[in-house]
Formats: structure tokens, sequence, C-alpha cells
């Protein structure tokens, strides 16, 4: 198992080199950079821009600029933004615990309430419930998560029962420590409720189907007829079959955890990395863009890495030696 | 409570007293206000107030920088905009330049010499006195080439810097190299404390200084406010400067304001959502929402206030620029009486209703009718008129033919692409309704909103490009626009960077500027910017269309209030207060 954990973490080197490379050359084949939005300013010349670029580096090739930034980040540097004139590093890191707050609240919601309702669909196929849990999920499937969070901000609006968006309330400072934890809590119920419950129905469905699958399985049939009790039958034997592919997904979810959501966080206004990223992007911030892509790759692989040792453990069958 | 603290207190008791005393005197007969560590404070003509209490307020996005040298976005200037100020400012009505952190100021007969008084005993905020070093300081650091700015150029006249020293500790001067007409309007740059700041210049890590990463006590300035507390995307918290050097005339010491808070909100919606619910105090009303906010104003306990027309200007140009332009485009579009075809054939009530909801007014000339300083009304105007319109294409050779096709002489059908920034919904639907217009009159105009960056290198370099629909934003001097009207001008959209004038128009433009721009006697100047908004509304290398009109809602519990679409809701922040 520890060879093969080497092996994989060595494998994500070249993974790594290779979409970073291919993220960087996009970045600097597409017309334009950082300064391009200064030049329409009629307060700062041309010649103050090319030496702005010329100071940083921007005016050589995409392949020598790469290999710069390559350079620095084997010795972890991640650069200065641009746009903020302060280290990426920093950067990345005053919004990464908000953005691991809110994930995990929202994967910890959805797959407690996907696994109960998954089985509870499956093992009453075409019943009203079954019908009804279909329905409920092709709309959360359906509805984009930024106009669930902009009705659900209204609905707090009208009610006054949560917050109007944001993480903490103005008079935070003041909280004693246990307010602080339930301010929190009150202005997670709204985006975990959106990034969570909403998420819910694809995990849902998804384990619905494999119970399903498992349920027709002879060694089912087997239990059933040695007539071990009905919760035996699906919990000890059809539901540990049936979780292997959602175990792979919950890799992915890992490795999404500090992806952030650009656009519910744009609309709650949670101090997430997501937009963050979104706004690097647009402005063509490079090595905060860069810096996040390093970061989103490296937590991408992990999380497989992660999903595939669990898989190992919950399944006996599968063995990577 | 240590010794200290308890004597710092008492001190501040007594202090209150003396104000008190001063305030009630005030009111009794009127003696100058005074304050006791500012032999000259700037007595606000702002009404009474009371002290105390906390306002707060909603921020499209974080602050990028707290060095205000270096901001280069209102986000960024917006958020220490509290925090530093200049030797002079301009006043949020009138617009008119007046004294700041400097006392007063004289200029030398040939309009060279500028000597400021600075206003003697202001502190930064940790205590140290501020001082004509300060000024000289922060002239050093923004005319130095690797400290990037947006005030370098602006104070580089023909490629020589003004010169500046220090008298004595509480007098600076400046020498222009020749006598420079805007210089009061571009010398108000924020004032930032060498002794804060130095150390850093001097290791040339300037740019990098007082990142939005540094303790927001470090972040010292004179202003009304002190940051006290910066979390990324959630929010900026300031409290009131004890030491501030404005009073109120009956005596008070400004700003009235115990703390601010600036709420970062990324989305429209929602901040609109908080101002409704009541968890900021001030909103800044889109067009199309005017209506339901003045309807809903007594309920929410808010009132609506109009600004009037803004700064900026919005336009649509046509390449003239041979390097760029093929023939025959470049013959219809460098003929005047092609663009003024194009003004008359614009509907702008049509702009005006369905794009701004109501809320702008037409404008024909370069300057908005808000500049008071400025705005010459006397220019050309182009009244929706497609007859008109239609009749100045058949001058200049274009007729429609037996398919409704607008042809030249050589029969070559008039078509071309107009450009404007994709994902400006604004400009999108203006640009469409431009297209509108001007296929009644028998062209084909193919319209492509493009990324802002592909736009601005077709530009600034290849010249590639037919008629673009975009905006500028604008300040109260006309020479803010110099890079734009003058021939040589790197945003002289039309025909950029020119050797020589390329036409008798541009010729005299590039005198007026250059003649406004070293004449210091502002009636003088006045009269030549008239001009030069009667050429551009003759000549049309630019064609604006609509200006539209600012308007904020303002909760009734702050008074004080006098909001401007130049200087905002917030412009005179000493002097608003929260009503009980």
């Amino acid at each position: 198992m520890l060879r093969y954990v080497l092996r994989r973490l060595l494998q994500m080197v070249p993974v790594l080199l290779w979409m970073t490379m291919i993220t960087f050359m996009v970045m600097q084949l597409a017309p334009g950079d950082y300064f391009t939005n200064l030049q329409l300013n009629p307060q700062i010349s041309r010649e103050t821009l090319d030496r702005i670029r010329h100071t940083l580096g921007l005016d050589q090739p995409w392949y020598i600029q790469y290999v710069q930034w390559l350079w620095s980040i084997v010795r972890l540097d991640f650069g200065f933004s641009f746009a903020w004139q302060v280290p990426v590093a920093w950067l990345l890191g005053s919004r990464m615990v908000n953005t691991l707050l809110l994930s995990l609240t929202s994967m910890t919601a959805a797959w407690m309430l996907a696994i109960p309702l998954g089985i509870y669909a499956a093992t009453r196929q075409y019943r009203p419930g079954d019908h009804l849990l279909t329905v409920l999920a092709l709309i959360g499937i359906s509805v984009p998560g930024f106009f669930a969070a902009l009705l659900l901000l209204y609905v707090a609006f009208y009610t006054g029962w949560l917050p109007i968006g944001g993480m903490t309330s103005p008079n935070f400072d003041l909280l004693s420590p246990l307010g602080r934890v339930l301010d929190v809590t009150h202005h997670l119920v709204l985006p975990t409720i959106v990034l969570g419950v909403l998420s819910v129905a694809g995990l849902m469905r998804q384990l619905r189907g494999n119970m399903l699958d498992v349920l027709r399985q002879d060694y089912v049939r087997m239990a059933r007829a040695k007539g071990l009790a009905e919760r035996a039958v699906i919990y000890k034997h059809a539901l540990r079959n049936a979780l292997n592919p959602l175990v792979t997904i919950f890799g992915y979810e890992l490795g999404g955890l500090l992806s952030g959501a650009a656009l519910v966080e744009g609309v709650i206004g949670w101090p997430g990395l997501g937009q963050l990223t979104l706004e690097a992007v647009l402005k063509k911030d490079l090595y905060l863009i860069m810096g996040s892509v390093l970061m989103g790759g490296f937590m991408l692989q992990m999380g497989n890495l992660a999903g595939d040792i669990m898989l190992a453990y919950l399944d006996p069958r599968i063995r990577y030696e | 409570m240590t010794r200290l603290d308890a004597r710092r207190a008492v001190a501040a008791v007594v202090a209150l007293a003396v104000l008190a005393a001063a305030g009630g005197a005030g009111q009794a007969a009127p003696v100058a206000p005074r304050l006791p560590d500012i032999p000259v404070p700037k007595v606000s003509e702002g009404g009474p107030g009371i002290r105390g209490g906390t306002l707060v307020v909603s921020t499209i996005s974080d602050p990028k920088t707290f060095n205000v040298v270096v901001a280069q976005e209102t986000s960024s200037s917006a958020a220490v905009g509290p925090v530093f100020e200049g030797l002079v400012e301009e006043h949020g009505e009138t617009t008119e330049v007046e004294p700041a952190m400097a006392e007063s100021w004289s200029v030398s007969p040939d309009g060279r010499t500028w000597t400021f008084n600075l206003r003697q005993g202001i502190k930064w905020f940790d205590g140290k006195p501020f001082t004509a070093d300060d000024v000289v300081f922060t002239f050093d650091a923004l005319y130095d080439p690797k400290v990037i700015n947006s005030f370098a150029d602006v104070l580089t006249m023909g490629g020589k810097k003004i010169a500046y020293k220090k008298v004595d500790a509480h007098t600076v001067q400046f020498i222009t190299p020749t006598p420079f007409g805007p210089f009061l309007r571009t010398i108000g740059i924020p004032i930032i404390p060498r002794h804060k700041l130095e150390a850093a210049y001097k290791a040339g890590k300037f740019m990098q200084t007082w990142g939005v990463n540094t303790p927001p006590r470090e972040i010292v300035g004179t202003g009304p406010f002190m940051l006290t507390k910066y979390e990324p995307a959630q929010r900026l918290t300031y409290e009131r400067n004890p030491n501030y050097w404005r009073v109120s005339k009956a005596g008070t010491r400004l700003p009235y304001l115990d703390r601010m808070v600036r709420l970062i909100v990324p989305n429209v919606e929602t901040a609109r959502l908080k101002f409704q619910a009541g968890e900021t105090d001030v909103y800044g009303i889109r067009g199309r929402e005017f209506s339901a906010f003045k309807r809903d104003a007594a309920r929410g306990n808010y009132s609506v206030y109009e600004g009037g027309p803004g700064f900026g200007i919005e336009f649509i140009t046509f390449n003239q620029n041979p390097r760029g332009a093929k023939p025959p485009k470049l013959g219809w579009f460098s003929n005047v009486k092609f663009r003024q075809a194009v003004a008359h054939a614009i509907d702008r009530q049509r702009l005006i209703n369905q794009v701004h909801a109501g809320r702008a007014v037409p404008q024909y000339g370069p300057e908005s009718p808000a500049n008071k300083l400025f705005f010459n009304p006397n220019t050309r105007q182009y009244p929706y008129d497609p007859k008109r319109a239609e009749a100045l294409l058949k001058e200049t050779g274009l007729s429609r033919g037996q398919d409704g096709k607008l042809r030249d002489a050589q029969s070559n059908p008039v078509e071309f692409e107009l450009n404007t920034s994709a994902g400006s919904s604004d400009a999108e639907a203006t640009s469409r309704i431009i297209k509108d217009n001007l296929e009644a009159l028998g062209m084909k105009v193919n319209f492509l909103p493009r990324d802002f960056n592909l736009l601005v290198s077709k530009l600034d370099a290849s010249f590639d490009w037919d008629a673009i629909y975009i905006g500028l934003t604008g300040g109260v001097d006309p020479h803010n626009g110099r890079n734009v009207y003058h021939s040589t001008g790197s945003l002289h959209f039309w025909n950029p960077r020119q050797k020589q004038p390329a036409t008798p128009w541009e010729a005299e433009m590039d005198r007026v500027f250059d003649g406004a721009a070293s004449t210091v006697d502002q009636a003088r100047r006045r009269q030549r910017y008239n001009r030069y908004q009667e050429i551009i509304a003759e000549q049309l290398p630019v064609i604006p269309t609509v200006q539209s009109l600012g308007q904020t809602a303002v909760r009734n519990t702050l008074g004080n209030i006098r909001y401007t679409n130049y200087g905002g809701a917030l412009w005179n922040i000493w002097d608003i207060y929260r009503k009980r």
C-alpha cells in the first residue's frame, strides 16, 4: 500500500506540470493581460505601462515566463498578484478557511441526506415516496445555484429568519466565543441549503440506481432466501456493495473542497476562494490564477488518492499491489 | 486601569467640557470656532449635527491595496478615501477647489510658482505631526519610475516634472516648467506619512507596502476616519479620528459619527436587499429601480436623492485612421456629413426610455451638462431627425437604391461592423438601438460585442475596426481629456498618436488644449474649452449619445446629506450625523 501511495504521489508531478503549463499558455496566448485594462485610462501613459510590463517580465515569451514561475514555485514562492500587490499565498490563505468551512458543512449535509434518501427510494421503487423524491431531485438538479441563492435571500428578507448574506454580523467582534459560533452557524444555513441540499439530488439518484442494481443480484436473493432479516440484507449486504461508486465520487468531492462556488459565493457574499478566483480570471491576474489552479489540481489529485485508499479499505476485493 | 490611562481619561473629560463651552459660546456670539491644537481649523459649512453613531454602507468589491498612491481603482481609493487627504480638495457641490491640508496658497505673477501654507497642528493617526517633509516625500514617491500610479503622468508637462521643495516645516513650493492651468485640480493628491513609508520606499518595496495584508493600525493618515479592521471579502471598519482638523460652525470637532462600516457585498441584488432590510444606510439606485424606490421611500424610512447627470461620456466613434481603415469605409467615416447624419439618426429619446428607464438626458457635446464650470451649452445639437440624416447622407454621395440599400457613388453598399465591450448590458442594448436606427437609413450594421481586451488591442494597436460604442469616465477639468482630444493622444480613438494633425480642426483643437493647459487664468481657460466643445460637436469624431442621471437612497436617520452625482452621498462625510 505504501509503495502504491508513493507511486501515486510521484505521478502527481507530471500531471501538475502539464496542467499548469497548459493554463499558463492559454492565459498568455489570449489577447491582452492584466494591464490592458489600464490602457484605456487617460491618466496612465503607454510608456508607463510598457515599463511595468518590462519590469514584470510580461514582454517575454510565455515559455520563459512559465519557467520563471515554475522556478519560484519550486522555492515555494507563489508570487505577487498584479491586482492586489500582495503575495498570492496570503490571498489564498485569507479565504481558504471560509471556503473549507462552507464546503465541509454543505458536503456533510448533502451526504447525510442523500444516503438515507437513496436507500429509501430504492427500497420503495415506483411507489409514491420514490416518485416524490424523483420530482424533488429533478427540481434540485435543474435549479441553478445562484438563482436558488437569490430566491433564498428573498425568503430571508421577507421572513427575517436568516441573515441576508455574509459570513458574520457587523458586531461579530463584540460577541462571546459561543455567540460567534452561533453567528457563523446562523449565516451558514442559507449557503448550506443552496450548495448542500441542492446537490443531494444527484447523489441520491446515484445511490438509488446502484442499490437497485445490487438488490437484483443473486447474492441478495440468496441472503433473503436463507431467511436473513430485510434490514440485514439491505444494510449489511446490499448497501456496502452499492456504495463503491459513491466512494469514488466522495474522493472527487474531497478534491473540490477548496474550489469554492464562485457564483453562489458572489450572490451570498461568502468570503471564499471562488469569488477571488473568478475575479482573477476576469482580470487576467496571472499569478493568482496559477496559484489557485495549482492548489485546485493538487487537491483534486489528493482527493482521488484518498478515495482510492478508502475504496481499498471498504472493499476487500480491491488491492493495489 | 493603569495610572496613565486614568490621566488620559481625565484629560478627555476636560477637553469635552472645553468643547461644550466653546459650542455654547459659538451659538451666543458669532466667533470663529476654534480647536485647542489646530490654530486655524477648517470650518465646515454643514448644518448642526449630533456626535456619535455608526454609518453602514456597502461596496461591491474588496480594496486591492491600502497604498493610496498606487491604488488604481475605485474599490481601493474609496476604501482609504476617509483616511487620506490632499493639500486641496474639490467641493462636492460646486466642484470648486478649496483648501484642505493646506490653509492657503499663492501663485507668482508668471503663474509658475505656487506656494502652499500647510495647516498647522495636523497630526497623523499615530500622533506624529504632519509637515512639509511628508508632502515632499509623497511627490518623491509618485514621480519614482518604479512606482506605478495614475498621478505622475497627469503631473508631467511635456515630459517635465513639477519641481517641488520644502521652504520651512509648514511651507511647500511647487514650480511648474510652464504655467499649468489645471495645476490646482491635479495637486490635491493624497499625502502619505514619510515616517511610516520611507524605509520601504528606500528599499524599493513601495509598491508592495501597505497591501491589504497590512495591520490596519499601520495605515496612518490624517482623515476623518481611521481604518481599524479589514476582514477580507467581508467588511472594513473605521473609527472616528479624535484629532481631526475640521470643526462645525458651532465649534464641535468633526466628524460627528463614531464609526463607519463598509460591507463588501459583491452582488447588487443582495446589496439592495440589505438596504431594504435596514442593514445599510445608503444604496445607489439603478435607473430602472428609480420609480420602485421612490414609491417605497416612506415605508422604508429613506429618501431618494437625485444628483443630476454624471461626468462621463458614452459615444460611438468611427475609424478615420488611414493606418487601419480601408477605402471605401475610410472615405465615408472621414466625411463629417456622414458622422453628422449618424448623430441625427440616433433616437436618443428611445435610448433614454428603453435603456435607462427615463433616467438620462441627451448629450451632444464632449462635456457633460453637469460640469458647471466648463460646460458650453451653445454647441451644435443633433435632435432625432431621420429626414435630415438622409439629406446629409445624400450630400456625401450616399443614396438609397430601389432595393432600399444605401450605396456610395461607386455603388458599394454601406456596410460596417459595430463593436462594443461584451458583457456590458447597457452598452449592448444601446448599440442594438443605434444599429436599428442606422439600418432604417439603409445601412447594414453588423453588431458584434467583443471581449474588452480584444477591443483595446483593436483601438490601440491593430486599428482594425469600423465603429465602436464605448464610454469614458470624466472629471471637471477638460484637461483630463487631453489624451483623447489632442491629436498626439493615445486615446485619440479615431486616429491616435498622430505626428502631425491630420485635419485643420484637429490642429485647432491641439492649439486649444495646449493653450488652455498653459493658461492659469480660469476665465480664459473656460473660453478656450468652450471652443473645443464647439469643434467636437461640429466635427463629431466621437458622437455622444446620452448621459445617465444619478440617484441614491439614504436612510432618513442620517442628517446633513448633500448628495451630488459628482461627489456621491458621502463627500461631506465629516458633516453627516445620525439623528436620535
